[in-house]
């Protein structure tokens, strides 16, 4: 065995290599989440210089079993799943029908494909600044068609299901250029080869789908899949935009920026809750944890049977 | 040759990794010669004045003028002024004041401390920045002593020092109302609830909607409903301990008046498609015509004014009560002020910034144009708010929202805001709604027995 590095001092230099990449991975990402759960333990204000005591399990008591305050945080974190749930359906399937559709190399097919991409560059604040002005109670244009048929919304003041529905959709028209674009990139490594086979052999487009496409676009559904959950699950920047701490309508991401910065009570003078948003964000952790290793788990088992 | 590649590859993430060092050392070198630039003279040197301050757009403006005169005043400081959603404020002011990034900030008058009778409350983010050292004391400052002391007790002091200077009350309970729609539509104004639930209904037979609000920064609406508390319970330091104690209830038949009165607000009152309008755009929906009455705070005055300098119109106090003696108090707050940030290293300029606004010519010129209710002694209520609402000063009284914290453990629910009710939120009955918030409250209350 050839050893490419050599041996000697000369087998650190990997080490030496990966250690800037290891370096900046520890401060940015590992090192601030390690601070975030000894946050959780204590009621630090994120205020510099306020004094910051240790509490021990106080937080994640509150969090979790303290009154009906508790009740309302498991609320949020059933919003959070169905939340999770509907736009990761709805988002995978839409993806995956404008890729196929893209990708039959019709007229206009770079202009569509550019135009369902754009929302994902625009950011939180200006996704939401569209999607108010559309929603606009007050003669916007939904409100104006919803007149037509002789029905009013307040949509994203009113009622905090359809709020929520709204915000649903605002995620998935926000983020569905993603999944296109992943799977556009999956078709496109499939050979066309495959396809002739399968055409000289008889098969119509919905066996052509289910037994070309589908299996070798493993590891763009994978990723997909991914993606979607872990993104759905730790929303929260449209709901800040959109429309803020109303009740009914939390997910467990906006509470943790809710708490931690004052927002929950209405009063400017709010108090900044940085270690009980700490605790509530551990806990959103664990749940990202179990629902991604387990669905990581599924779809490798899934990829080894189909791929090998 | 491989290996003079890779020695090279090394060398530059060495060389990156060192250069933080190196601008850290510079930096500290730097140190000297900005103690000398504090030391030779205030605002003399090229300085950049840091402020943060909310969106309110009379206010604003006139900070901008202000800024401007300041600058030319001191031609080597520049006033850099950044604006940020109200919403946003207390957030914005943390992170840049853990950041040293700011000399001045916008600060509301200090609210919502734990009292006596409240357990195991946390700090309001005021008292927070002041234990934390990080809002300078301005106690002795010359231009603190041109405001008010009682106002400078309430709404800028903690333990018996000043930490900021507050630049106005505001009345949040009162209505704006238009009254060439009023005597067109031969409605007088109303003195009484039932007589503001009659002039609504005249509206709505007319087609005009009878209020707006700027209902999608969320609490415009339910604010505006707040003098309706203020009909029930007038003494809302009381209110707070009796519903600490438990001897005020949320469900009791008391409050179920405030509740079935907030029901006809929200639904009867309030136009449809309120909650889309965004909070500056209000008054001048108001100002235009298209709405008989604007529940809202003073500090509209001067927007409504500049939407439509022409449009005649009143503000009265929210008419809650059927009895026309129990309508004649304001309910409000001490609203904003400013603080200088202690680690500033403009410290000295921020002072002097604040001794040239609080000149008492600046400050009257101030007031009048934000059509706050003035804190400095000798300033005259020029602005037609100010006339409007001259009668009622005497009945002025701190709202429930400055004493109010909740118990910890408490639901989303434990708050009296009309927008809980439909078409803004999930409930029709006053009954219902009543005991859900008072069943949110006792769950705090009993968490922390």
């Amino acid at each position: 065995m050839s050893y490419y590095f050599g041996r000697g001092n000369s087998k650190w230099i990997p080490y030496l290599l990966l250690f800037p990449g290891l370096l900046f991975y520890l401060v940015i990402s590992l090192g601030p989440s390690i601070a975030t759960f000894l946050y959780s333990f204590t009621d630090a204000t994120g205020i510099q210089g306020a004094q910051m005591n240790w509490l021990g399990l106080e937080n994640y008591r509150e969090f979790l079993f303290m009154g009906q305050a508790s009740r309302d945080n498991y609320s949020a974190l059933g919003r959070t799943l169905i939340f999770c749930f509907f736009v990761t359906t709805i988002q995978f399937s839409l993806g995956l029908l404008l890729a196929l559709l893209l990708n039959q190399g019709l007229k206009g097919t770079k202009f569509f494909r550019t135009i369902i991409f754009m929302p994902v560059i625009l950011g939180a604040v200006v996704q939401g600044l569209i999607w108010s002005l559309f929603l606009y109670p007050l003669g916007g244009p939904m409100a104006r068609v919803l007149e037509i048929i002789g029905l009013e919304s307040e949509f994203f003041g009113g009622q905090p299901a359809e709020a929520f529905a709204w915000v649903i959709v605002v995620q998935i028209w926000a983020n569905v250029g993603i999944t296109m674009v992943i799977f556009i990139a999956g078709l496109q490594t499939i050979s066309a080869e495959m396809y002739e086979a399968a055409k000289i052999d008889g098969a119509n487009g919905w066996q052509v789908f289910r037994n070309v496409t589908w299996p070798l676009l493993t590891p763009s559904i994978n990723t997909n899949l991914l993606l979607c959950v872990i993104g759905s699950l730790q929303a929260w920047a449209l709901f800040l935009v959109l429309l803020g701490y109303r009740n009914g309508t939390q997910v467990l991401g906006y509470l943790i920026f809710a708490q931690g910065f004052g927002q929950t009570s209405g009063s400017v003078t709010s108090s900044f809750r940085q270690g009980y948003a700490a605790s509530a964000s551990i806990v959103l952790f664990f749940l990202v944890l179990i629902i991604g290793l387990t669905l990581q788990t599924i779809l490798r088992r899934r990829e080894e049977q189909i791929i090998g | 040759m491989k290996k003079a590649t890779i020695l090279l590859i090394i060398s530059l993430v060495l060389v990156m990794i060192l250069s933080a060092c190196g601008t850290e050392a510079t930096e500290t070198a730097q140190a000297p010669e900005g103690e000398t630039q504090a030391q030779s003279g205030v605002c003399t040197e090229e300085t950049t004045l840091k402020i943060l301050a909310h969106q309110n757009p009379p206010m604003v403006d006139f900070m901008t003028k202000f800024n401007q005169d300041f600058m030319a005043k001191h031609p080597n400081v520049t006033v850099d002024m950044s604006v940020v959603n109200a919403n946003d404020l207390s957030t914005v002011t943390q992170t840049r004041l853990t950041a040293n990034d700011v000399d001045i900030i916008d600060i509301f008058g200090f609210a919502n401390a734990a009292q006596p009778y409240m357990k195991n409350v946390t700090p309001p983010n005021w008292q927070t920045l002041i234990d934390a050292g990080l809002l300078a004391d301005l106690t002795g400052q010359e231009f603190v002593k041109n405001y008010d002391e009682s106002a400078t007790k309430d709404a800028c002091s903690y333990n018996n020092k000043a930490y900021c200077i507050n630049l106005g009350r505001v009345s949040y309970s009162g209505i704006y109302y238009n009254k060439d729609l009023f005597e067109a539509n031969n409605v007088a104004v109303p003195t009484t609830w039932s007589e503001l639930v009659a002039a609504c209904q005249t509206f709505e037979a007319a087609g005009t909607p009878c209020m707006t609000a700027g209902g999608k920064d969320g609490w415009p609406i339910f604010v505006g409903a707040y003098g309706l508390i203020g009909s029930v319970y007038p003494d809302q330091a009381a209110l707070v301990q009796g519903l600490w104690d438990g001897s005020i209830k949320w469900n009791d038949a008391k409050s179920l008046e405030m509740w079935e009165k907030m029901k006809v607000y929200a639904q009867d009152m309030m136009e449809s498609g309120a909650s889309g309008i965004a909070g500056d755009a209000a008054p001048g929906r108001f100002a235009s015509g298209a709405v008989a009455m604007f529940p809202g705070g003073t500090w509209y005055g001067s927007a409504i004014e500049a939407a439509q300098p022409a449009f005649d119109w009143g503000y009265i106090p929210f008419p809650g009560s059927d009895n026309p003696d129990e309508n004649k108090y304001l309910f409000g707050k001490y609203d904003q002020g400013w603080a200088v940030a202690e680690k500033s290293p403009n410290k000295e300029c921020a002072m002097l910034y604040l001794s040239e606004f609080s000149d008492p010519a600046n400050y009257q010129a101030f007031a009048n144009a934000v059509g706050f209710i003035p804190t400095q002694p000798g300033a005259m209520l020029n602005t037609k708010i100010g006339q409007a609402v001259a009668a009622y000063l005497a009945n002025f009284r701190v709202g429930y929202e400055q004493y109010w914290v909740a118990p910890k453990g408490a639901g989303q629910y434990a708050n009296p805001f009309a927008t809980y009710f439909k078409p803004f939120g999930t409930y029709d009955d006053p009954q219902e709604l009543a005991d859900k918030v008072q069943a949110d409250l006792q769950s705090g209350l009993d968490a922390n027995q």
